[in-house]
């Protein structure tokens, strides 16, 4: 018992600050409808907040009335008001993307200002940190530990009085009800949810804060590994339970400790803390429904549109399935419309511009990299090219199918690992390794999709997320595999007397293998199964009704993206010389989904920009200032704000743009007057909303 | 509150059988998907409006757009004397507007007593709830006895019941229901229809929102028929006599070339 207590108290502060985190995260859900991601960097811009503060000899407390109860709501009424409040109904990969961009940018964009990131370790808010102040049983109670403790307590029970006995409590119950239903009865539900922003955003504050003392020094990653505790606790919750979501993250705050208390030390033990998590959600998650209680005016919205927009350039074959038997009234409609003898004339007319102008920038970028250009310019192209292999990966999973997975990077490394390790300890040529690489991340992707299976939008985010932590904790750190920060050396490849050792051999080997990829993923979009996945994409139950496999399907999609990430980071390995598990850790994979979806999932030409303008930038950057490392991140955080109003992407956005342009300018010189400014014209950027679910959604 | 926060006093009240409620030329939309096509259509003051139509003629979409929770897209709403169009709905809802919405139309997760202090506090003030709440339980005893009940448990019927004691206690301009028989057991319907004539009694006036289209007549001075976003007829229940049925069916009317 007592060393049950000895391993159990130490795991009560983290507990205290991973409830926090998780009421929080459950309060902003239901009170808003958005899942936000972007809690984790919240907690890290009032922590360094704090810790700034304190370092320029500000007492401690208005250090902490600082960083908690201003810059902590400062920061959640802008996300607020910027950004969440106008994608409340948005799909869940438009809700996804930005709180997932600004999770990442949000630190480095508070680094930038601040500075440089601090090293001191920070105080406890009240009393020593270190000193005993009291002991349970004979467990010594240090004063951070009391402290954060106490402050938990306060916070809790705060929370209780507010929710049941004063009113902006009981509007609360009733906004997260129905925002629109409280809003019939006389109340301002918008103030309402501001006022829930608030409250959250001064718990993460709080838990910031309070968590900041535990850390030798203040590390944005691990307030993602905060964010990651606090959505498990958020799921044991079910995302909807205040109460269990408390508990929940104290229990598993205990639980870390604990486990790591009676493990034996190794790899497994290590691991088995960090991925306690992973367990915890795919338990739970399949538990969570949606909304505990149906919102009877949800149908007042309009027909979330952004699952279609985001994979535009799929539509072609997105009418198939789903409008069988004419459940797709919309589908029914744009068919005719384009129809319409005329307008495919312009279609095709209007077209080709872009596609002869973008298949001669390609060329000339290539011939380019053969000739004049210098060898660290062709290094970041072919880092590109490895990428865009990559970004491909989600086209497939995310753009076609509309599953969101954030374990990609954690694919590509395992591909790169498998094909680095068969060359070295076997010998195998590394395009075998590649293919390898491919076929095991493949089966790994099996392995996910097949205990997920019934998630879908957010749920399997997070399950995807968690399985990425895991495989970073358990997988990646084996010297038979990825062996740790120290990485493993990949060599560049040879056939026979071929050699693609050289930079412009491999460039060109590199090419050859995006070309193979992308024609799979045209292959896969243009076929039978294709319209399988948009079917699957409209709705998973209209696809099921008639006739899909939808899993089978889609543990399919997973394996096949996932062999192509494998084969990418396969790729990347071979061009670098070498891969380490950094290079592929699970942030990566929230970054690599974030801008991929902001140059556009809907086309394979977006996978191949998205891939070249993610190496430059970071290239670009590194001949800033060390201050301003994170600005990449920064940029496509902040790219994010306008992702929601163009979900379609950026380069699906742009070449409509320009095609509307064209196309008003030619039937202006026939004399027809402008052309109709909509679908019919290859206005690809305004493309009709897709119908909504026809099983869930719609109704009334 | 605000200017707007139903102040009924400061406003000169709209006289018996004069317009209270005037949609002019009205559209709405879905995102993309129109519902609407400049609707028309007046609500007298103390007077019931039956509103009638097939399935998806818009019906619900009028009642949403009426009390703020869509959008209109053109044409404007007069509400006492005021222009509403484009406002918000709480502020709509404070200037005397009630709307009972199709199906459930209270908050389940909230007691029945809950439900019904989250409207009478921000109407009448704390110190008004109290009697307020006397005032419900005694116009529905029902209630009162399931006053710590949370309101998902009540049956539809009961449902409905609490939704009209809030518009009943705190004497609404104007009440929107829409299908307040949906879901109903005949017998409970009957119950409900008695409920809400106790409302216009009370100088609330209605618009009626009904697929019974016999129920609502009985009840119902004027009858305005919708079809497919449009109003094809609206006027007196007895100008529209024998001829109803091809109208919501939109079949060719004989008595007009």
């Amino acid at each position: 018992m007592t060393q049950f207590l000895n391993y159990a108290v130490p795991g009560v502060p983290f507990g205290c600050v991973f409830a926090l985190m998780a009421v929080g995260l459950v309060l902003t859900y239901k009170a808003s409808g958005v899942f936000n991601l972007a809690f984790g960097a919240q907690a890290f811009v009032s922590a360094l907040a704090y810790v700034s503060l304190d370092q320029d000899g500000w007492p401690r407390w208005a250090s902490t009335v600082i960083a908690v109860l201003v810059i902590g709501p400062l920061v959640g009424v802008l996300l607020d008001r910027l950004l969440f409040r106008r994608i409340r109904t948005a799909s869940p990969l438009v809700k996804l993307v930005p709180s997932l961009g600004l999770l990442v940018a949000l630190p480095q964009l508070a680094i930038i200002i601040a500075g440089s990131e601090p090293s001191i370790p920070p105080p406890a808010i009240v009393g020593n940190a270190q000193r005993v102040y009291l002991h349970l049983g004979s467990v010594p109670l240090s004063g951070l530990e009391l402290s954060i403790s106490a402050a938990t307590v306060v916070v809790v029970a705060g929370l209780v009085v507010l929710f049941r006995f004063t009113p902006v409590g009981l509007e609360m119950r009733a906004v997260v009800e129905s925002p629109r239903m409280t809003e019939l009865a006389g109340v301002n539900a918008g103030r309402v949810s501001a006022f829930a922003w608030i409250l959250s955003s001064i718990m993460a504050a709080l838990a910031g804060v309070l968590l900041s003392p535990l850390y030798s020094q203040l590390d944005p990653q691990n307030f993602t590994v905060l964010l990651v505790w606090g959505v498990a606790g958020a799921v044991i919750g079910r995302f909807a339970s205040l109460p269990l979501a408390l508990v929940g993250g104290l229990a598993l705050g205990i639980a870390q400790q604990v486990v790591a208390g009676y493990m034996p030390a190794g790899v497994i033990a290590n691991g088995l803390r960090p991925s306690l998590p992973f367990v915890v959600l795919l338990v739970f998650l399949p538990l969570v429904r949606q909304r505990q209680v149906d919102d009877p005016l949800s149908s007042c919205d309009p027909p979330s549109s952004a699952s279609e927009a985001a994979t535009a350039g799929f539509r072609s074959a997105s009418t198939v399935a789903t409008s069988g038997g004419a459940v797709h009234s919309v589908g029914v409609w744009h068919q005719r419309l384009e129809g319409l003898p005329g307008s495919r004339m312009t279609g095709i007319l209007v077209r080709r511009p872009t596609a002869t102008f973008a298949w001669v920038v390609g060329g000339l970028a290539i011939l380019s990299a053969l000739t004049w250009v210098p060898p660290d310019w062709l290094l970041t192209m072919n880092q590109g090219v490895a990428f865009a292999i990559i970004f491909l990966s989600l086209t497939l999973l995310t753009g076609m199918t509309g599953q969101i997975s954030l374990c990609q990077a954690t694919f590509a490394g395992l591909g790169g690992f498998m094909a680095g390790q068969l060359a070295n300890h076997f010998g195998l040529p590394i395009v075998l390794g590649m293919v390898a690489g491919g076929l095991l991340a493949a089966g790994l992707g099996v392995l996910v999709a097949i205990p997920t299976l019934r998630l879908a939008g957010l749920p399997l985010a997070l399950a995807t997320l968690a399985f990425a932590l895991l495989a970073d904790n358990i997988l990646f750190p084996n010297s038979w595999i990825g062996n740790g920060a120290g990485g493993i050396t990949v060599p560049r490849p040879s056939a026979g007397p071929v050699s693609f050792a050289a930079a412009k051999p491999f460039f060109l080997l590199s090419l050859v293998i995006l070309g193979v990829c992308a024609g799979v993923v045209k292959l896969v979009g243009d076929g039978t199964m294709g319209r399988y996945l948009s079917a699957v994409r409209g709705s998973e139950l209209a696809a099921n009704a008639v006739g899909i496999d939808v899993y089978r399907l889609r543990v399919l999609v997973f394996a096949l993206s996932a062999a192509l990430a494998g084969v990418g980071g396969a790729l990347f390995g071979s061009l670098e010389g070498s891969l380490s598990a950094n290079d592929f850790g699970y942030q990566i994979s929230a970054v690599l989904l974030v801008v991929v979806a902001i140059v556009g999932l809907g086309s394979i030409a977006g996978a191949v920009v998205a891939g070249v303008v993610y190496t430059t930038l970071q290239v670009a950057v590194t001949s800033l200032p060390s201050r301003f490392a994170g600005l990449v991140a920064v940029l496509f955080g902040l790219a994010t704000l306008s992702y929601t109003r163009h979900p379609e992407g950026f380069l699906d956005f742009l070449s409509g743009r320009v095609q509307t342009a064209i196309a008003d300018r030619r039937s202006h010189r026939l004399g027809d007057g402008p052309a109709e400014h909509g679908p019919v014209d290859g206005g690809v950027g305004e493309r009709p909303a897709a119908a909504p679910d026809p099983v869930i959604g719609g109704a009334g | 509150m605000t200017a707007t926060a139903g102040d009924r006093a400061t406003v000169e009240a709209v006289g018996e059988g004069q317009p209270l409620l005037e949609l002019r030329d009205v559209g709405a939309s879905y995102g993309p998907y129109e519902a609407l096509f400049g609707v028309s259509l007046t609500v007298r003051a103390g007077r019931a409006l039956a509103l009638v139509g097939a399935n998806g003629a818009g019906k619900s979409t009028v009642a949403r757009v009426v009390s703020g929770l869509v959008p209109t897209t053109r044409g404007t709403i007069r509400f006492d004397g005021r222009d509403i169009t484009g406002r918000p709905a709480y502020e709509i809802a404070r200037m005397g507007l009630s709307q009972l919405t199709e199906g459930r139309s209270v908050f389940a997760s909230l007691t029945v007593e809950e439900n019904l202090t989250l409207s009478f506090r921000r109407a009448l003030g704390r110190r008004g709830v109290p009697d307020a709440l006397a005032r419900a339980y005694a116009a529905f005893p029902r209630l009162g006895e399931r006053r710590t009940q949370s309101a998902g448990t009540l049956s539809g019927g009961e449902q409905r019941m609490l939704a009209l004691a809030r518009v009943l206690v705190l004497k609404q301009r104007l009440l929107v229901v829409d299908e307040l028989s949906f879901g109903l057991a005949p017998v409970v319907v009957d119950e409900v229809y008695t409920a809400l004539e106790r409302v216009l009694a009370s100088g609330t006036s209605l618009l009626l929102i009904e697929q019974h289209v016999d129920r609502a007549l009985v009840l119902a001075d004027d009858v305005a028929v919708l079809s497919k976003g449009r109003v094809v007829y609206d006027g007196p229940v007895a100008g529209v006599e024998g001829r109803l049925g091809d109208l919501v069916l939109g079949r060719p009317d004989p008595g007009e070339g």
